[in-house]
């Protein structure tokens, strides 16, 4: 094609080196960021003022820096869930199930603990046994689809979506109509955590923030530094020679997902054991795992990169806590938040194409 | 009873007819995973459209016009630009998750209009939705048509050779596909449960793309697929009307999902595979480049 004096080629690219798919991913959240602002003008808000006032208050208020700061633990461990399997070449669309299905784990084992009668339990030994039910709960659950798709070859979409819906309804099971979790008030929501059982706060910060940034650690050296994490790339980007050089599917597909799981179920953890004010598993609990899909997004426009996934959860954290504030504020429709995850998701389909071609533009002769 | 049997008619036909949009896309080799999506956009512009002038006609028009457009879209990230189907599928369905929230939340609450009338006690919508069975299946098996897009599915480059265009054949698949799907939602937002809500098809989609595995790409057994579906499905809903007092309503909601599960564990075990493996389309999800 040529545009003037000059002449644009379409090529294919041999690599991706970290920089360009920086470049790339800063582009895709820019143009979202663009194309939302139709829907602010659409609601006769000024895109300008709004973006202005999502920024302050999500990150320099004294209201909404602490929830965005709760928001990113929660989108980060989200998004570590969807990575691995993702680095495997598979999807793991089923954190809200395994996030679901972690927490139930871990109020079982409150309840177990004595929880609802108010019974003492020391606290380090209450937090390590909670933390450890969710992240089994949500590995067991997830488990279910990389057996199936190890074992079977069946489509580990339809699995985990499935799984999500049926985990969805075994909470309204357990916190309603006088489920075993129901709290005292009847009010159709989990019973509260007493003090002994939550997760306690670093500098007035929800300690599982620790947790998710030595993770993000951790799972960069496991992906890049060590055998399993070779084999996992390798399954990834070509599960047949994959095969030719010795690496299981199954074993793999079954690591990715039980990891996965794992996370997803300290994200349900952390939202409803750590975080100043929730405490239980609350009536609206489908809010907190349709945020789980912000994992998806941020998962794929830090390419499967853990460590570049805490810049980007932390800025849609923010942008998720500041939508809902411009709402209220402005008096738009509900579900700013949950449009600002549509759009991000179709630039992010439409960029997937530069990622894998570069645009070459060179002066004619 | 009789109740209950017509519901579960009024259900397996958005089944059938979701179903039935995907199993066209997908002989073509197209997999569109955003089955849900495409109902959900279908489901809230046609509700909204009708709301607004009143009329069913419109409703379904819009709803039709929707899904043509997203099976267009879907056709251009896979087929033009030769990207991952599963990213695009994706995308569609969590974009429309989020975009029907915020467009449909100001018309939460019931649509206000007449019900469709029924023809013979039964939605009109089934009768279309056995009709549209009879005819993809006749034009899949009967026609030439059909003979270009199931080879277009199998081997897009033979069929290349042979003087096909893969991607002329591939865009009228999802778009016919993309139509059925906004078709469903709109049966289901106008006629099924005039209420809305948001997120309200809570599954319906991925139930529908796990019918056509369960189908092996026949039409027919799609359509039996729908009807048991749709029973298993208004029984959870309504379980008391048929087995009451057995478990927590809410545990009535896990089962079509439980068995939905169970049957696509059956297909994958290798003695089902070895008697009727062949039917998936070979080149199913796979993007096609001309050499």
């Amino acid at each position: 094609m040529t545009l003037g004096v000059y002449e644009l080629k379409l090529t294919r690219r041999a690599g991706l080196g970290g920089r360009q798919a920086a470049r790339i991913s800063s582009l895709a959240i820019l143009m979202a960021l663009a194309l939302f602002s139709v829907l602010f003008i659409l609601a006769d808000v000024s895109p300008w003022s709004a973006y202005v006032e999502i920024a302050r208050y999500a990150f320099f208020n004294t209201f909404g820096l602490p929830l965005t700061i709760s928001r990113f633990i929660f989108l980060l461990l989200c998004t570590f869930a969807f990575i691995i399997p993702y680095r495997a070449g598979l999807w793991n669309i089923g954190m809200t199930g395994q996030l679901y299905m972690g927490s139930l784990a871990a109020f079982g084992v409150a309840l177990a603990l004595g929880a609802k009668q108010g019974r003492m339990v020391h606290p380090a030994l209450a937090t390590t046994l909670l933390v450890g039910a969710a992240m089994v709960g949500g590995a067991a659950y997830a488990a279910v689809a990389g057996f199936l798709r190890g074992r079977f070859n069946i489509n580990e979409i339809v699995v985990t979506m499935i799984m999500n819906f049926s985990a969805f309804w075994l909470v309204s099971f357990m916190i309603k109509e006088g489920g075993p979790f129901t709290g005292g008030g009847g009010e159709g929501e989990g019973f509260p955590l007493p003090k002994a059982f939550v997760g306690p706060l670093v500098a007035g910060v929800p300690y599982t923030f620790l947790i998710a940034l030595v993770l993000a650690g951790v799972l960069s050296f496991l992906l890049n530094k060590t055998r399993l994490g070779y084999e996992i790339r390798a399954f990834g980007k070509n599960p047949v020679a994959a095969q030719y050089a010795g690496i299981s599917p199954f074993r793999i597909s079954m690591i990715v997902f039980l990891i996965g799981g794992a996370l997803a179920g300290l994200a349900g953890y952390h939202y409803f054991a750590a975080v100043p004010g929730v405490y239980r598993i609350p009536k609206n609990y489908g809010y907190f795992g349709d945020l789980a899909f912000y994992g998806i997004i941020c998962g794929l426009i830090s390419l499967g990169n853990p460590l570049a996934a805490i810049p980007v959860s932390f800025l849609f954290g923010g942008l998720s806590i500041g939508g809902r504030f411009v709402q209220g504020k402005f008096h738009m429709n509900f579900g700013v938040d949950y449009a600002l995850l549509g759009v991000l998701m179709i630039v992010l389909v439409g960029f997937q194409f530069f990622y894998r071609y570069e645009i070459v533009w060179r002066k004619k002769e | 009873m009789w109740e209950f049997w017509n519901r579960s008619l009024d259900a397996s036909t958005i089944f059938t007819l979701a179903a039935l949009g995907e199993l066209f896309g997908q002989r073509a080799g197209v997999l569109n995973v955003g089955i849900e999506g495409v109902m959900l956009f279908g489901a809230t512009l046609g509700f909204i459209a009708a709301k607004m002038t009143g009329s069913y006609l419109i409703g379904l028009l819009v709803a039709l016009l929707v899904g043509a457009l997203l099976g267009l879209m879907h056709g251009f990230f896979t087929i033009t630009l030769g990207g991952d189907q599963v990213v695009s599928g994706m995308g569609i369905w969590v974009v429309a998750f989020g975009l029907t929230t915020y467009i449909g939340s100001p018309f939460t609450g019931p649509l206000g209009l007449d019900r469709i009338p029924r023809l013979g006690g039964i939605t009109p919508f089934f009768y279309l939705s056995v009709f549209m069975v009879l005819v993809i299946w006749f034009v899949l098996t009967r026609t030439a048509l059909g003979l270009s897009i199931r080879s277009v599915g199998e081997n897009p480059s033979v069929a290349e050779v042979s003087g096909l265009s893969v991607t002329r054949t591939r865009y009228f698949c999802v778009v016919v596909a993309g139509m059925l799907m906004g078709l469903a939602g709109a049966v289901y937002a106008l006629d099924y449960n005039p209420v809305w809500n948001y997120n309200f098809l809570m599954g319906w989609g991925f139930i529908a793309l796990a019918l056509v595995f369960f189908s092996l790409w026949n039409p027919w057994i799609l359509l039996g697929g729908s009807l048991l579906f749709g029973a298993l499905w208004q029984l959870s809903l309504n379980p008391q009307l048929v087995l009451p007092g057995i478990m927590s309503r809410y545990l009535w909601r896990t089962v079509p999902f439980v068995v939905t599960l169970l049957v696509l564990l059956l297909m994958s075990t290798a003695w089902f595979r070895a008697r009727w493996g062949a039917a998936r389309p070979e080149a199913l999800g796979e993007p096609y480049f001309k050499e």
